[in-house]
């Protein structure tokens, strides 16, 4: 892989006491496309603060080439920041907010003098307007920014990170604040300007979509700690632990026991499975993503269980299935309606293994399956916005 | 970054030390003391004399306070009704006097109100005074109205209502125009409008309206000389005579600042109490 | 009905507004004025402008308003702009406390305010002092001074103490709103974070700052009460001049001067509310916005050639601003100067500036009201006067209290032309303390067309014949002197009884309504107008109110027939004067006949300069190019014979003026 750009080498951060990051341990590479994720309060936007040099870590090292950061202060560091809701200059137009970091004069030290060394205004002209027409806002250059639409703001605010050529640019929830269709272009949008310029993107989200869709390396992160790092498909196919796997899409997590390796015991019954490694009879989660399910009639199934409730969700069905007091979620395509009795197939690669952890038991049972889940989720990081900030 | 920042705040509070916290500590400890520096509370003992100046006070600065607050509140509603234009131009126009030194001021109301001044002549002269003379059989060559209670308390309003219009006229203008379309459609009529939303949500600038015009009105000692001739003492009097007037006695003086001090506090939380749950007040 | 209700909201809002404006434009109106009555029109005329700029009591305080407030503005802008910025900061709790704390000033009655700091200050002082005085002994590299007042310096501190609040008051509100990233997005962009304070922070908060400087100076400006407790004696702000004269009379100029600041403000308003509406419209119908002016300039002049230039004309300006104020405060300070105290409108003006100009000190002239005023100005510490002008027994009891310094005679040499009735009088009988400034008697003026006859007696002021017309003079001493006198008692009598019968007299005729009100200096204004019958005031004055009198007033001035009281006003140099030698060059320079005559001219009160009173029909005939009416002659100076009838007043025993001051504010509080 390519150069380890960025190193947190067991990072702590406590405020007031109360332990807000656990010992983080990361790399970034050059030119990659790395996201934190996790829900709110996890830390993350803290881990990136760490990085962007706002806060300095309560033990720990932050290296940048293997330099030692911590009390760098953020204007002497190469990295720029994309901001939650922007925080451009409202008493600048969109010209000079772009040019802002350009206009600021560089010490630079040449032969043990020091010199301050000031962008060319027609260099600086240049290379804002430049940096417009990247993220499609050529003529934009004189409106004010309360002329703007969301997306446009979302957009000056990374030309005018960018036009500063930071090795790293730093996104903290940078497309929260737009509405869903916005949301998608700006995804597209975004891979493609880290692709045109081949910098290092950190980004920081507690939407999981938006991560996989995004990401080279994914960061999955919950109570200050890094539960799991890998590329996307890596974390959704081999979930670390039942946080991981409940947060990264839908799963069902069941408990069951490791007979042997690739036999695993669960509602009674051995499954085949290709996981190995395990102590003899090691008690595990076990996960099974909804749509890995596939739906029998009752008589053929490995397991019988009844319908309870059916969602059309467009292109399948959540469908709640009751398995002995256990509700499982399955997607199909076919319609079961409710009262059925069905039985499922589960094939040796629908089912994965994972140890035991703090989070088992957690998750994983639909009983209480509410779709207003994903709703619940942004309010809480709203709050979490407020609350922040207040420190 | 933010705790080098709160470093700002240090200077200030040490000002805040000396400057506000420590004169009142001041007045304290003088009106707790004799001149040879002997705790008493013999300055307490002998406010029961003036305790006719502190009713008197108290009731004039009530009453400025109230028709400052009748004039006030309708005035400052009618304003926020106008358009932007009007609005900006007529509250310059509130805010506008107080470049004219309100001594002046006050001073010009004397020319006014005198028994041969301004309005006297003009009753005069269009019969007025020989009208009353007539039906109610008096005999005034003039109508008495400097050097009464009455033209210290009109002192008082006209110096104070803009204290009173500002707050109030901030608080409605900044009101949710989609409110009162609220509380129309849910059946509320003009009147309802009003007396359900309007004044409800004011409140707080009420508040804040009659809070300064209270306080100066009832520590006042300029107005009540030049407009009540000497006649209408009041607290702010009394309290200059202590300090810089011819009863030279600053114990005393800071005694009866003291308790004018606590009552005007007591005063102001039973009052913000009303208020309680409400907006801070606002001020300007 | 919904014009209607327009119409009838507008006549509302138009009523009240006249309500405002009216005394403004009466006063405005009356600037104008050619004669000097604020009540009685003479015809258009520029004339108190000219004088205006000729009147350097006004001029000086009106500079030292405009000073006071531009400094306490910039030092309370800034210090509130830092203070609030640290104040966001801090945690909730803690920002909570200190702003409960801030808001005291702005909760807190003026009077309050402007006494605890006078309280505080003076206490500091004494402090100070002690502290001093131990540091000078211990060492003598450096020397303290010992010895500090209440003056310009204790002004702008009060006046930057009750303007921070309000600065905070104004950002407060823009940092809250501010977007807390705004910062960090600077710093990230590679911002120090002086720079990102600069770039970002201020242009933010920037309205926050600009109301706040502005209502700040306004309250500065506007500030009376506390000023009045804080600036001490030697420093008068416009507010605090024109208290003094709203005792006497209000001269024209004030009106003048008020009306320049006001119309300047009026402008200033209209022209930024123009704009202001200008942009609006511009806004409103979506025009392209075009960069003004100002960001064009700002665009172009964006190179490092231009920035220096910039930044040269920013230090510039600054060191300007400083200079003149160091120069300003400086040229006040570095010449010798004297510092007078004495009542209004009791000099003639125009020898201050000979005395300046011969000698090359510079006078700083100051007036209290009265004889007790200046008792509690003394003794509250708030005076560093050098000469005063006490009346005669205030000067025995200042002397009593070892309140003043022995003159040295040798540098008086005019002493010798005061004359031999004069000097050596109870209140200093050893020639020690005093030279005379003028002398004279309390008698009763009155209105001829609104009294009955001739006045003869002191009955006339409790008679109800006259009731609601008669002032009181609101002065224990005289107004129980005249009381006394009326029953037949010594003005110095010590008898309880006696005076609580003098009391008593002037208690049932206030309860009867006799007095219209109860007057200092203010019954120029009121006696002058016809607005009152009757009234007890010095003969001198009395002088000057026949020459200001309105159509179809007639003013008499009677010595009534039971006897008066005559005083004698004398220069005397305070206790640890700093400028004791410029005092006594003052002192002898106001004792020279050519200044006594000027004076008697100027304050119609009798000289004590023996040549000067004898030569002051000869002076007014040479002046005026007409006789002195012997009548105007012997009211001014009393003949012999009326002056045996009269009894200077003694300083009374401590009881003695208990009582007095206890029975006083008896009368007033009932």
């Amino acid at each position: 892989m390519s150069k380890k750009l960025i190193r947190l080498a067991d990072c702590c951060m406590a405020f007031d006491g109360e332990l807000v990051l656990d010992h983080i341990n990361l790399y970034i590479n050059d030119s990659e496309f790395l996201t934190l994720l996790g829900p709110s309060g996890c830390g993350k936007t803290t881990t990136l603060r760490i990085i962007g040099g706002f806060i300095t870590p309560t033990s720990g090292e932050v290296l940048f080439d293997d330099v030692r950061m911590n009390d760098i202060p953020p204007n002497l560091r190469k990295v720029n920041t994309v901001f939650q809701r922007y925080a451009l200059f409202p008493h600048l137009n969109v010209f000079e907010n772009v040019a802002f970091g350009l206009r600021i004069p560089k010490t630079v030290e040449e032969g043990g003098r020091k010199r301050k060394v000031r962008v060319p205004e027609a260099e600086i002209r240049q290379r804002v307007l430049e940096m417009l027409e990247v993220v499609s806002l050529k003529g934009f250059d004189q409106r004010r920014i309360s002329e703007l639409s969301g997306g446009q703001q979302q957009r000056v605010a990374i030309a005018r990170a960018l036009v500063n050529r930071p090795k790293v640019l730093l996104l903290d929830e940078p497309l929260g604040a737009l509405d869903l269709r916005l949301r998608k272009d700006m995804q597209s949008e975004l891979k493609r300007i880290q692709q045109q310029l081949g910098i290092t993107f950190i980004y920081v989200t507690h939407d999981q979509e938006e991560a996989l869709a995004m990401s080279d390396t994914v960061v999955v992160m919950d109570q200050g700690r890094i539960q799991q790092i890998g590329t996307p498909e890596d974390i959704y196919n081999e979930p670390k632990n039942a946080f991981v796997a409940d947060f990264i899409g839908e799963s069902n997590i069941l408990d069951g026991i490791m007979h042997e390796d690739f036999v695993v015991e669960f509602f009674n019954r051995k499954f085949k499975c290709l996981d190995k490694g395990f102590a003899p009879m090691e008690p595990v989660d076990v996960v099974i993503r909804p749509e890995d399910i596939d739906i029998v009639p009752a008589e053929k199934g490995a397991l019988r269980g009844t319908v309870t409730s059916v969602t059309f969700k467009g292109v399948h069905y959540d469908t709640i299935v009751d398995f002995k007091g256990f509700k499982w979620l399955i997607q199909t395509t076919d319609y079961h309606s409710e009262g059925e009795t069905i039985g499922i197939v589960l094939n040796p690669d629908d089912i994965h293994i994972m140890r035991k952890s703090q989070y088992s038991g957690m998750f994983g049972d639909y009983s209480s399956y509410s779709e207003e889940y994903d709703d619940l989720e942004d309010v809480s990081l709203l709050e979490e916005e407020e609350g922040g900030d207040e420190e | 970054m933010k705790s080098k920042r709160a470093l700002f705040a240090v200077p200030y509070v040490g000002w805040l030390a000396l400057f506000v916290v420590a004169p009142i500590v001041m007045v304290v400890i003088y009106a707790f003391s004799t001149a040879g520096g002997g705790f008493t509370l013999e300055n307490f003992a002998r406010m029961g004399t003036y305790a006719t100046v502190f009713t008197r006070s108290f009731w004039l600065a009530l009453l400025a306070t109230l028709i400052c607050l009748l004039i006030g509140y309708p005035v400052a509603y009618f304003i926020s009704r106008e358009g932007p234009r009007f609005q900006r131009v007529a509250m310059m126009l509130v805010m506008l006097p107080m470049w004219m030194n309100f001594l002046l001021r006050t001073y010009s109301w004397m020319s006014i109100l005198e028994n041969t001044g301004l309005l006297n002549r003009l009753f005069q002269s269009i019969g007025l005074i020989g009208l009353v003379n007539r039906i109610f059989g008096t005999s005034y060559d003039y109508f008495p109205m400097i050097n009464t209670q009455g033209a210290v308390v009109l002192g008082m309003v006209y110096n104070y209502l803009p204290f009173m219009i500002l707050p109030i006229y901030s608080v409605i203008e900044k009101m949710d125009g989609s409110l009162l379309e609220a509380a129309r459609d849910l059946g509320a009529n003009g009147a309802g409008v009003f007396r359900k939303v309007i004044l409800p949500l004011s409140l707080p600038g009420v508040l804040s309206g009659v809070t300064m015009v209270f306080v100066p009105a009832v520590s006042t000692f300029a107005i009540s000389r030049l407009l009540g001739g000497g006649t209408q003492m009041m607290l702010g009097d009394l309290i200059e005579q202590q300090f810089l007037g011819g009863a030279y006695n600053p114990h005393l003086g800071a005694a009866i600042s003291l308790v004018m001090m606590v009552i005007v506090v007591v005063c102001m939380t039973v009052m913000n109490h009303f208020g309680e749950g409400e907006e801070q007040a606002v001020m300007l | 009905m919904k014009k209607a209700n327009r119409t009838g909201s507008r006549f509302l809002i138009g009523l009240m507004f006249l309500f405002l404006y009216l005394p403004i434009i009466l006063l405005i109106v009356f600037s104008f004025n050619a004669g000097d009555s604020s009540a009685v029109w003479r015809g258009f005329s520029l004339n108190w402008y000219r004088e205006l700029f000729q009147n350097r009591l006004i001029m000086e305080s009106l500079y030292m308003t405009l000073l006071v407030s531009l400094l306490a503005t910039v030092i309370s802008t800034a210090a509130g702009t830092f203070a609030a910025i640290g104040l966001y900061s801090l945690s909730r709790r803690k920002r909570d406390a200190i702003l409960m704390v801030n808001d005291i000033p702005m909760m807190n009655a003026d009077i309050v305010t402007g006494v605890s700091l006078c309280l505080f200050f003076v206490a500091f002082f004494q402090g100070w002092g002690g502290f001093a005085r131990w540091f000078n002994g211990v060492q003598s590299a450096v020397e303290l001074p010992t010895r500090l007042t209440l003056g310009f310096g204790t002004l702008l501190l009060a006046h930057v103490a009750f303007n921070i609040p309000y600065v905070i008051l104004n950002v407060s509100p823009r940092l809250r709103q501010m977007d807390k990233n705004l910062v960090d997005a600077a710093q990230d962009l590679g911002c120090t974070w002086m720079q990102a304070f600069w770039k970002v922070i201020l242009p933010e908060i920037k309205p926050g700052i600009v109301s706040g400087a502005l209502i700040a100076f306004t309250m500065s400006v506007d500030d009376f009460v506390i000023s009045y407790f804080t600036a001490g004696s030697a420093t008068s702000t416009l507010a605090m001049t024109i208290y003094g004269m709203t005792k006497r009379r209000i001269t024209p100029e004030i009106n003048a001067v008020s009306t320049l600041l006001f119309l300047t403000v009026l402008v200033l308003l209209v022209v930024v509310n123009v704009r202001e509406a200008q942009l609006e419209h511009r806004e409103a119908s979506r025009e392209p916005r075009k960069p003004t002016l100002m960001e064009r300039i700002a665009g172009r002049t964006n190179t490092p050639g231009w920035r220096w230039a910039k930044r040269g004309a920013g230090a510039a300006a600054i060191c300007c601003f400083v200079a003149v104020v160091v120069f300003l405060t400086g040229a006040t300070s570095s010449q010798p100067v004297v510092n007078v105290c004495s009542w209004g409108e009791y000099i003639d003006e125009d020898l201050i500036g000979q005395f300046e100009e011969a000698t090359g000190i510079r006078v700083n002239y100051q007036t209290v009201e009265s004889n007790e005023t200046l008792y509690s100005l003394l003794k509250s510490g708030g005076a560093d006067y050098d000469v005063v002008v006490p009346s005669d027994y205030m000067i025995a009891k200042l002397i009593e209290e070892d309140m003043l310094e022995e003159l040295d005679y040798s540098n008086i040499p005019n002493y010798a032309l005061i004359d031999e009735r004069f000097k050596g009088l109870s209140f200093d009988p050893g020639e020690r303390y005093t030279v005379p400034y003028t002398w004279g008697t309390l008698g009763i003026i009155y209105n001829r067309n609104m009294v009955d006859g001739e006045i003869t007696s002191w009955s006339a002021l409790y008679d109800d014949r006259y009731a609601g017309n008669v002032l009181l003079i609101n002065n224990s001493r005289d107004a129980m002197g005249a009381a006394l006198m009326y029953l037949g008692y010594s003005v110095n009598t010590t008898d309880p009884d006696e005076i609580r019968a003098a009391f008593q007299v002037i208690e049932d005729a206030n309860r009867r309504g006799v007095f219209q009100g109860r007057v200092m200096d203010e019954v120029f204004q009121k006696m002058e107008g016809g607005n009152a019958a009757i009234a007890t005031y010095y003969a001198g004055d009395y002088l000057s109110m026949v020459e200001n009198q309105a159509d179809g007033v007639d003013l008499a001035f009677v010595i009534p027939e039971e006897g008066s009281n005559w005083f004698v006003d004398a220069m005397c140099v305070l206790k640890d004067a700093p400028h004791k030698e410029a005092a006594e060059a003052w002192i002898n320079f106001i004792a020279s006949t050519e200044a006594n005559l000027a004076n008697m001219d100027y304050i119609w009160y009798a000289s004590p300069n023996k040549e000067a009173l004898e030569q002051y029909p000869a002076y007014y005939e040479e002046t005026y190019g007409e006789e002195l009416d012997q009548e105007t002659y012997e009211i001014m100076a009393a003949p012999p014979e009326v002056l045996d009838r009269c009894e200077v007043y003694e300083n009374l025993p401590q009881e003695t003026l208990s009582l007095y001051s206890d029975l006083w504010v008896e009368l007033g509080v009932g």
